[in-house]
Formats: C-alpha cells, sequence, structure tokens
C-alpha cells in the first residue's frame, strides 16, 4: 500500500522549498498571465485596415463607394492619387493592406448593365488576416452596388450562431485556452521537481533508501496536483467574471474533468523527467510537447470536424481534443453527461490519465544507469 | 580575444556534449516546425456542412452542389432538424442549413430565406465561412449582377496557411530557444557556484558574457539555417521573394536582441525553475505585441507604442517582407536599426546587473 507518510514527507519537503524560493507566486501567475494575455491577445476580427484607393471614375457612385469604406470602423481608407506600381509599392512595403481599384467610367457601365470590374488587392503574406480583409472588403462593395441597382437578392441568409450568438472572440478563445493553460503549467512544475533532483544528485536518496517507486512518485506528484487544484478555481473566475463567457454547464462536470486533466498533464511530466536528464532539456522538451498541441490540435484554430489525415490522427492521440470537448460543453452548450460524447471523453481522458501514469511508474528506474 | 574564444569554444563544447539538449534543439527545429506547418489550416477548408431539405427541389441541390472541397466536405443529409441539432451540438458538424419546405417557391417570388445554423465557437473559421456561403448564394442568385470583384492576393496567391505557420512557428521556436539557452548558460553557472569564480578571473566580464552569449547565438543560427533550409524551403516550398543573406543578418541581429532578453531572465533568476516560469511570462507579452495575433494597427494606441518594444515586432516584419514580398533591404533599415538598438540595451543592462560580484 502508499506509505502516507513517506508521501506526506516529500509534500512537506517540495512545498516548504517552492515557498522558500517564492516559486509559489510563479505557480499562480503564469497561468493567469497566459490565460489574460491570450484571452485578450487573440482576435479574429480585424480593424482600422489600412485601406488605399485608386479611383478613376470620379463618379457620385464611386464617392458612394470611397465613403462607405471610410465610414467603417473596419478600415482606415484614403484615397491616393498614384499610378497602381506605386501604390503596389506601398504594400510590398507592408505601408497597406488593401487596395481597390476603381476603373474608369464604373458607373456609366453600371447602370447601362455591362460587366465592370473593380480590383482588390490584398497583402496575404499573413494569410489568415488576407482572408478576412478580402471578405469585408467584398462585403462593403457588394451592399454599395446592390444598394444603387436596387437588386434584391433572391435569397435571404438568416443565420443563427449557435452557442455564441454575439460571435465573440472571447466565447470561442477563452475556454479553449483552458487547455492549454492545464496542459503546460502542471507538466512544467512536476517535470523539474524530479528532474532538479536527478541534475543535483540528490537523486540518490531515492535510489539507495527503502522508498517504493510508487511513493516517490505519488509523493512527488502531488504538491503540482494540490496547487493546480486551486488554479482550477482561479482560472474559472478569470473564464467566467474577466471574460464575461456564459457558464451553461454543470459545474461539477467542469471541476471534475479539470482534476483528472491536471492529472494527466501531471504525468506527462513524470513521463519527461524520465527522459530528461537536465533542467534545461526538460523545461525545452515540455514546452514544446504540451503548446504545441495545445494549440493545433485543440479546436482553437481548427475545428477537429475539419481535419484530416495526420492531423485528425494527430489530434486523437493528445489529450487537449477531449477536455476541450467538454469544456467547450460546460461553457457554452451545457448539455453535459446526458450527451454520450461528453461521457465518452469522459472516460477516454480517465483511461489515458491511468496509461500514462502506469507507463511512467514502470519506466521509472530506482538505479543508477 | 583569446578569452573570448576559450569562453565561446568551451560553451559550444558544454553544448554539444550534453545528447539530449542537441535533441531537443534538432528536434524542435525540425520536427516540430514541420508538425505545425502541416497541422492545421485557419480558412475555412473541410469544414463539415448538414442539411435538412423540406423542399425536396432543384434549387437546394443546386446551392449544395456549391459547396465542395477543399473548402466543404461533402454535405451530409440529415432526416430531421433535431438530427440536425443534434449532430451540431455534438461538434460533429460545423454548419447547418435548413431548406424550408417553401423554399423553392419563395425563391422565385424572391423572398426566399436560408436558415443557416454556425458553430460559432470556432469564431475564426465561422466568419469567413459565412462570407463564403453569402458569396456563393449572392452568385447564384444573379447571375446577371453586373460588378465582378476582380480579387488579387498578392504575395501568397492561394493564401496558403501551412506556408505562413511554418514560418510562425519558426520563428516562436527562435525566440523561445534563444531565450531559454541564452539565461541557462549563466544560470547553471549561478546555481553551481561557478559564476562568481569566472568573474574574479583576469578577463573583463563583459566580455566574458559576450562570449558566453554569442556562443549561443551561434548554436541558434545553425539550427535557423537548417530549419529554413530543409524544412521551409525544402518541405514548404517558401518563396525567397527578398535577399537571403538580408534575411541570415536579420536573424542574427534578432538572436542578438533576444538573448539580451536572456540575459535579462538570468539576471533575476537564481534557478532553472525560475528561469523557466520567468522566460515564459516574460516571453508571452512580446509575442503578443508583435502583431502575429492581433495586427499592430488594430490594437489599442497604447499598445502599439509598447509594441515598439518587441523585437518579435521587428523580425515578422522583417521575415514577411524578406520571405514573401520581396521588400528592397533599404526599405528595411528602420527593422535592423531597431533589433540592434534593443539588443545593445539588453546587453547594458545585463553588463550590469550580471557582470558584477553581488
Amino acid at each position: 500500500m502508499i506509505k502516507i507518510n513517506v508521501v506526506k514527507a516529500y509534500l512537506k519537503k517540495e512545498f516548504s522549498e517552492l515557498v522558500r524560493s517564492r516559486l509559489i507566486i510563479m505557480v499562480y501567475l503564469m497561468p493567469s498571465m497566459i490565460l489574460i494575455l491570450f484571452g485578450y491577445g487573440i482576435k479574429m476580427e480585424v480593424y482600422n485596415v489600412r485601406t488605399a484607393i485608386i479611383n478613376y471614375d470620379k463618379s457620385q457612385l464611386s464617392y458612394r463607394i470611397i465613403s462607405a469604406f471610410e465610414h467603417s470602423r473596419y478600415f482606415t481608407a484614403e484615397v491616393v492619387n498614384l499610378p497602381e506600381e506605386k501604390a503596389l509599392e506601398m504594400m510590398k512595403r507592408a505601408e497597406i493592406d488593401l487596395l481597390i481599384i476603381i476603373p474608369e467610367s464604373f458607373e456609366k457601365h453600371l447602370l447601362k448593365g455591362i460587366k465592370t470590374e473593380i480590383g482588390i488587392f490584398v497583402d496575404a503574406s499573413f494569410p489568415f488576416r488576407g482572408l478576412t480583409i478580402q471578405s469585408y472588403a467584398e462585403g462593403v462593395l457588394l451592399k454599395e452596388a446592390q444598394e444603387v441597382l436596387q437588386s434584391r437578392p433572391s435569397i435571404v441568409i438568416n443565420h443563427r450562431n449557435l452557442f455564441n450568438q454575439a460571435m465573440r472572440d472571447e466565447n470561442a478563445i477563452v475556454p479553449g485556452l483552458l487547455g492549454i493553460v492545464f496542459l503546460v503549467a502542471p507538466a512544467i512544475l512536476s517535470a523539474l521537481l524530479i528532474v532538479r533532483e536527478k541534475e543535483r544528485g540528490t537523486i540518490f536518496n531515492f535510489y539507495s533508501s527503502p522508498v517504493r517507486k510508487t511513493d516517490f512518485v505519488i509523493g512527488k506528484l502531488s504538491l503540482p496536483f494540490l496547487l493546480h487544484s486551486v488554479n482550477i478555481f482561479i482560472i474559472f473566475l478569470w473564464a467566467a467574471y474577466l471574460f464575461k463567457v456564459p457558464f451553461r454547464g454543470n459545474f461539477f462536470i467542469y471541476w471534475i474533468t479539470s482534476e483528472i486533466y491536471v492529472l494527466i498533464s501531471v504525468s506527462i511530466g513524470l513521463l519527461v523527467s524520465i527522459v530528461a536528464r537536465t533542467q534545461i532539456v526538460a523545461i525545452v522538451l515540455t514546452v514544446i510537447i504540451t503548446i504545441i498541441p495545445g494549440f493545433l490540435y485543440s479546436g482553437i484554430v481548427m475545428p477537429i470536424s475539419s481535419m484530416e489525415g495526420e492531423a485528425a490522427v494527430e489530434a486523437h492521440i493528445f489529450p487537449v481534443m477531449y477536455y476541450n470537448h467538454i469544456i467547450y460543453d460546460t461553457f457554452l452548450i451545457g448539455q453535459g453527461f446526458s450527451s454520450d460524447k461528453n461521457l465518452f471523453y469522459f472516460f477516454i481522458l480517465i483511461f489515458y490519465w491511468l496509461f500514462i501514469t502506469v507507463i511512467g511508474v514502470l519506466l521509472l528506474r530506482k538505479e543508477l544507469r | 580575444m583569446k578569452a573570448f574564444l576559450t569562453v565561446f569554444f568551451k560553451e559550444l563544447i558544454m553544448f554539444f556534449r550534453s545528447w539530449g539538449l542537441v535533441a531537443v534543439v534538432l528536434y524542435s527545429f525540425t520536427v516540430d516546425v514541420y508538425i505545425a506547418g502541416k497541422g492545421f489550416e485557419v480558412k475555412p477548408k473541410n469544414v463539415s456542412v448538414g442539411y435538412v431539405d423540406f423542399s425536396n427541389g432543384v434549387i437546394s441541390n443546386k446551392i449544395l452542389s456549391h459547396l465542395h472541397s477543399p473548402e466543404f466536405q461533402k454535405p451530409v443529409r440529415f432526416l430531421s432538424e433535431e438530427e440536425l441539432k443534434k449532430a451540431l451540438f455534438n461538434r460533429d458538424i460545423m454548419v447547418g442549413i435548413v431548406f424550408d419546405s417553401d423554399f423553392e417557391k419563395d425563391f422565385f417570388e424572391k423572398k426566399a430565406k436560408l436558415n443557416v445554423l454556425l458553430d460559432a465557437t470556432a469564431a475564426a473559421q465561422g466568419y469567413v465561412t459565412l462570407a463564403y456561403l453569402q458569396n456563393i448564394v449572392l452568385r447564384f442568385g444573379e447571375e446577371s449582377f453586373p460588378v465582378e470583384l476582380k480579387t488579387h492576393k498578392l504575395f501568397n496567391q492561394n493564401a496558403d496557411t501551412p506556408k505562413f505557420l511554418s514560418l510562425a512557428e519558426f520563428l516562436s521556436i527562435l525566440t523561445l530557444i534563444t531565450v531559454i539557452l541564452s539565461s541557462v548558460v549563466f544560470v547553471k553557472e549561478k546555481e553551481s557556484g561557478t559564476w562568481d569564480i569566472m568573474l574574479l578571473m583576469p578577463v573583463d566580464s563583459k566580455i566574458i558574457i559576450l562570449a558566453k552569449s554569442f556562443s549561443q547565438i551561434a548554436i541558434v543560427m545553425i539550427g535557423t539555417v537548417i530549419c529554413v533550409g530543409i524544412i521551409l524551403f525544402g518541405v514548404f516550398k517558401l518563396p525567397m521573394n527578398g535577399s537571403f543573406t538580408a534575411f541570415l543578418i536579420l536573424t542574427l541581429l534578432y538572436s542578438f536582441s533576444t538573448s539580451g532578453i536572456g540575459l535579462f531572465v538570468a539576471s533575476v533568476a537564481k534557478n532553472m525553475l525560475q528561469v523557466a516560469q520567468l522566460s515564459v511570462i516574460i516571453m508571452m507579452p512580446i509575442i503578443f505585441l508583435s502583431g502575429s495575433w492581433t495586427p499592430i494597427y488594430s490594437m489599442h494606441p497604447a499598445l502599439q507604442k509598447l509594441s515598439l518594444l518587441s523585437p518579435l515586432r521587428y523580425y515578422i516584419e522583417g521575415c514577411e517582407s524578406l520571405f514573401f514580398r520581396g521588400t528592397s533591404v533599404f526599405d528595411l533599415w528602420v527593422n535592423f536599426l531597431a533589433l540592434f538598438i534593443l539588443g545593445v540595451v539588453l546587453y547594458m543592462f545585463g553588463f550590469r546587473k550580471i557582470g558584477k560580484l553581488f
């Protein structure tokens, strides 16, 4: 059985070391900082797009289009009297992001029903931003043209945004960030707690003492687990009150899933510290194997349902996808365990944790290599 | 000079002796960038669509036939709205389309409504998908519409995200590795107590600090060449419209200013755990203010001023310009100068803070 005294002794030792070196502040600062910075930082909307318009037409209609751009908060538009090459040169120097060219006798052609063209040039060296700008610009132009022609479209799109009615970036992004926060922070802490002993050589105390592997692992890992269990509540408060993300689900489900997820992260730290011998390797390794899947395969930037091939396989290998599915549900959807998929993912997470921990304990050696 | 070279090579040897570290750095500069680049797309690609069709008409089929790859997966038919909603709630599909039973009749009377349910938790794709749908419907309904928008996406014609993302990943790996490596060379000695002995040697402490940092910069530059050569050019076929030499010089200046940040971290941190946490905490604002997530011109004016302090801002802009836009070096002098100044200032601070005993 687990020797409670051994675990307690380890807990006490690690905790007092953490408090003495004031690292405890960092344990609570880092997750909140990640959440706040990225929560405010990642914006899918783009404002004040630097726009240049070349107007060859100088008609009422072209001025109308220009003023539509000037009055939109998405654009900072300016009419430039430059030849096209000069304007493109400006884009090359990253001074403008969007260039619109209204051709000669645009209005005349339009009213006569002859096909005319408007040139839109977008800087797509930042692809997603480029696409967003393009769709904004096309939207403005088509809307103006339609109003002038007084042609009503035959189909109106009546769209409802489920789960995030206002299309707030915060609602879409903040719950997803939890998957990164609780994967990175506990893993770094738990990885370092063991590797530090390796680097300093104090790990020999463990090798030579009658402490058993399981006790050692439990003793070492319970501290990051307990400390980050508090973070689960702190992070929730930030998400719900600072970012005002609605919470529609069951708090118990949020809490229990997060605890299991923190356990997974802590055991990833255990795996890293078995492989690594120095702290620096452990840090870099942990950051790389947690942040990247945390972003890529979490569903924040790309929905899991649109993945295919390698990406889909990799997404299913990492725990983030399962956790985030449940977290998005607790925040935005609120089906809880009445949905089979949530329940299934919940068991996958439990299984995942048991699997990693068992592997970690099996691989941990109690002797000098 | 001799002292400089001795310390410089000592650090290089130390690095190459630690196989684990070499492996991790190599992995980050190759496999990791590859995974990130291949991994995902931000534009609507392969979006999963489900529909319920009560109209059973020609028009609805025609609209659905416009939803094709690569942007959309083949639309899945659901028999009732409940089933469609269930799939949306389980997030098996992203877009649900409902055709009313009167849809076809209304279409000819020009008052048709297309009900679209959008999973907006994926806001990024949500925006663009909706715009895309609107475009399809508009073009579909208005074949005689006389205005044609000729859109050109410059510098990256297909808005290829892998090209961009692999570059972005390379930038973040470069930043991460430089900060951590160059702070660790100092903190390791601090932890084992040999740093004081280094400073007691009859060599100018500035030379020791510079030699130590430049050894790490050299390692990072090797990583850069490997990453850009094999992964960015080899796998992702990134264009190089500007000058490659200018890119290398810019990278050198950037790693110089980032290792200045590492120096700052080293002067504050007492052990490796602190390095890990401090570097994450310092790097996040730098990345945040660099304009890689929110364009700088969309930021709050105060943040725009602050972003001038982020070295990544100059580097990203410079890299994008050199790789994609093909800007000439002379138009980028601001970026070179800013990185140089930031580096010098950070080093001045480092010299004062950790170049002295006690």
